[in-house]
């Protein structure tokens, strides 16, 4: 792997929730994106993928441990230079951008604030970046409301992009996009990165679209990484039990026959979380030990860049459980 | 043997500002006893509003302005707007939303909202209706269905409550359940789960399914009969194996072709050109003629119907040849 361009370690967020319990959103994540890398961070509705990106990007501050940029630890606050390094872009057009600013205004004030090219030089720089993420330079002129879902989410990348980050985090980009315009965003994705060179983190609960774009995945379940790989190790063959069952789980456009459930219930609260292997209560393969011993995400046998938490990750994929 | 619904003709005029539009416009399907139909299609394209209108639930601004629901040989009144169906008719169809929460009342028990039906609409004693709603709890899959009787929704998780809401719709002893994207709003593993309850009550309790949804990937798991729509039309409809695998509207194979499969990364997706027409600009002819590859000027004057294309198998298409010409021919269109 090439120079890790972030370094998470033994990264934990803790909220405290309004009967004074604590939730614990991210539990000790240990993570590394190389530069000019497409991750993929993947998992349900409350394991922690977004609260990990925001510590990334410096809007949530950690309970414990360290988020490291290009060798050097990011603090608490961070300089004007380290918030413009690292963009979010979000899950929902609609409400990510002021609809009272023409898109003009949006791109015009970060340049102005950020001097980042001289005044005369901003309608310039801004017709660029329209180009850039595939908009007429018309568009400069059009409030939010004026555009459909896909044109937003291309004005958001565009606000993301104009202060030149090295990296983006992308937090479900395409969730709420119809099938017909999702496409054309991922495809942005592979330009921007391609022609940018920059470095992404692709948050999404999408296997099939983490499966295209990203070169290595990391799937998360109740603030844990629980299997971490290149994209072929984790998809070819999964090894953490939960993996398999989100790849089996996940909708298939010729599958005509029912999926049968991998995994018994739901996800507990993060409030209570099982002791032993969190995942424990639902798996197809939990024995005695899973109850009390939590695995740590180690390597699989010889293999140096495929990890998983699991105490039978040397073992090949459970089969379905049945269920009603 | 008669079909277990029919829908005649459905045609919804929706007011924004001062303008009426029809956001569905002339639907017509029917459906088998113990069958299910989907329909599939992006967001505003009336999928939703066909179910709201065949329950008789239209939402304000919304008017049910032509169109018959016939359930079991028996035509609905439609004449009631707004408060679903009188009583008797009621009981044989039943909603399932997207979002429990909003669907459940937040300040009475599960169990309760579970025995209402019982009690008031089928007429039985209280201890009855409340063995009743145990009953429902167990049979949609929920754990120590005597102490979550007393839960609140907000006690339960998403997929528990969307269990729920499934009890509910089965209270009345429906024959025709409607599900109005019943998992969209749920984790996969979750999703699975509630597919496979749904597919086991169909057995269960012949039922006859009609489910709406946006993605085609769950499609081919919850039923054998498939209706795409696109701005308040039915523009495809057939059997679900053949339309994924041939489809002959060029919307269809646009949507397919857009989609991606988590077992074949390396296919590039291909986006439909252009993007959804405001419905209250809709010129005559083909509504997705402006976007489509094979658009001739035929396209924008003739106002195009299903016809059928295949056995079973309709397509609302001057060009629905050329659709199954290319793919004969192995392009990917």
């Amino acid at each position: 792997m090439s120079k890790a361009l972030i370094e998470v370690d033994d990264l934990s967020v803790t909220f405290r929730s309004e009967h004074g319990r604590s939730l614990r959103a991210v539990d000790d994540v240990t993570l590394q994106v190389a530069e000019g890398e497409f991750l993929g961070l993947v998992g349900e509705s409350g394991c922690g993928k977004t609260t990990i990106a925001k510590c990334i990007a410096g809007r949530v501050a950690p309970s414990a441990g360290t988020v490291r940029f290009d060798g050097r630890e990011l603090g608490a606050r961070r300089t004007t230079e380290d918030r413009r390094a690292i963009q979010m872009v979000f899950q929902d057009p609609y409400s990510s951008l002021n609809p009272r600013m023409t898109v003009r205004h949006v791109l015009s004030e970060l340049l102005t604030v950020h001097r980042l090219v001289p005044r005369v030089d901003i309608e310039a720089r801004c017709g660029e970046l329209m180009t850039l993420v595939g908009l007429p330079r018309g568009a400069l002129d059009g409030l939010p409301s004026q555009f459909s879902g896909g044109q937003r989410q291309r004005i958001a990348i565009a606000r993301a992009l104009t202060v030149e980050p090295r990296v983006i985090i992308a937090d479900e980009p395409v969730s709420a996009l119809d099938v017909s315009v999702q496409a054309t965003i991922l495809q942005l994705f592979e330009q921007l990165r391609s022609r940018l060179g920059l470095t992404v983190v692709f948050i999404s609960h999408n296997l099939a679209v983490v499966r295209h774009l990203s070169d290595r995945v990391a799937v998360m379940y109740l603030g844990r990484i629980v299997e971490e790989g290149s994209r072929e190790q984790v998809f070819r063959d999964p090894r953490h039990p939960y993996t398999a069952a989100l790849l089996a789980s996940a909708p298939r456009l010729h599958q005509i026959e029912l999926v049968r459930p991998m995994v018994r219930g739901e996800p507990p609260s993060p409030i209570d979380v099982p002791p032993g292997c969190s995942f424990h209560p639902r798996c197809p393969r939990s024995e005695e030990i899973c109850a009390h011993d939590s695995p740590r995400l180690e390597r699989i046998g010889a293999c140096a860049e495929h990890l998983a938490a699991c105490h039978f990750r040397d073992e090949t994929s459970p089969e379905a459980v049945d269920q009603p | 043997m008669t079909p277990i619904l029919e829908v005649e003709g459905l045609v919804v005029e929706m007011r924004r500002h001062r303008t009426v539009f029809r956001a569905v416009d002339g639907v017509s399907f029917a459906l088998e006893r113990g069958g299910a139909l989907a329909i599939v299609g992006e967001s505003g394209c009336g999928k939703s509003l066909t179910l709201r209108a065949i329950m008789g639930l239209l939402p304000n601004g919304g008017r049910l302005a032509a169109g018959r629901v016939i359930i079991d040989g028996v035509t609905l009144d439609t004449g009631a707007r707004g408060r679903g169906h009188g009583h008797g008719q009621h009981r044989r169809m039943s909603i399932v939303f997207q979002d429990p929460l909003s669907a459940l009342n937040p300040v009475a028990t599960v169990g309760n909202q579970i025995a209402e039906a019982p009690r008031h609409v089928l007429g039985l004693g209280r201890s009855a209706s409340r063995a009743r709603a145990v009953e429902l709890l167990r049979l949609v899959g929920i754990p120590d269905p005597e102490r979550r009787y007393h839960a609140y929704p907000h006690e339960l998780s998403g997929g528990t409550r969307q269990r729920v809401m499934i009890a509910i719709a089965l209270s009345s002893d429906p024959s025709v359940l409607l599900c109005d994207e019943p998992t969209t709003a749920l984790d996969v593993t979750i999703q699975t789960q509630i597919l496979a309850l749904l597919a086991h009550l169909r057995v269960e309790r012949s039922l006859s399914l009609v489910f709406v949804t946006h993605d085609l990937g769950v499609v081919s798991q919850v039923a054998e009969r498939l209706a795409v729509m696109y701005t308040g039309r039915l523009v495809e409809t057939g059997p679900t194996a053949s339309l994924l695998a041939a489809p002959r509207h060029p919307y269809t194979s646009g949507l397919l072709a857009a989609a991606l499969d988590v077992d074949t990364p390396e296919r590039e997706p291909l986006a439909i050109p252009g993007s959804l027409p405001d419905p209250l600009r809709l010129t005559n002819g083909c509504a997705f003629q402006p976007r489509c590859q094979f658009a001739t000027p035929e396209c924008t004057t003739t106002d195009v119907r299903l016809e059928l294309v295949g056995p079973d198998h309709q397509a609302a298409c001057l060009h629905s040849d050329v659709l199954s010409a290319a793919q004969a021919v192995g392009h990917h269109v």
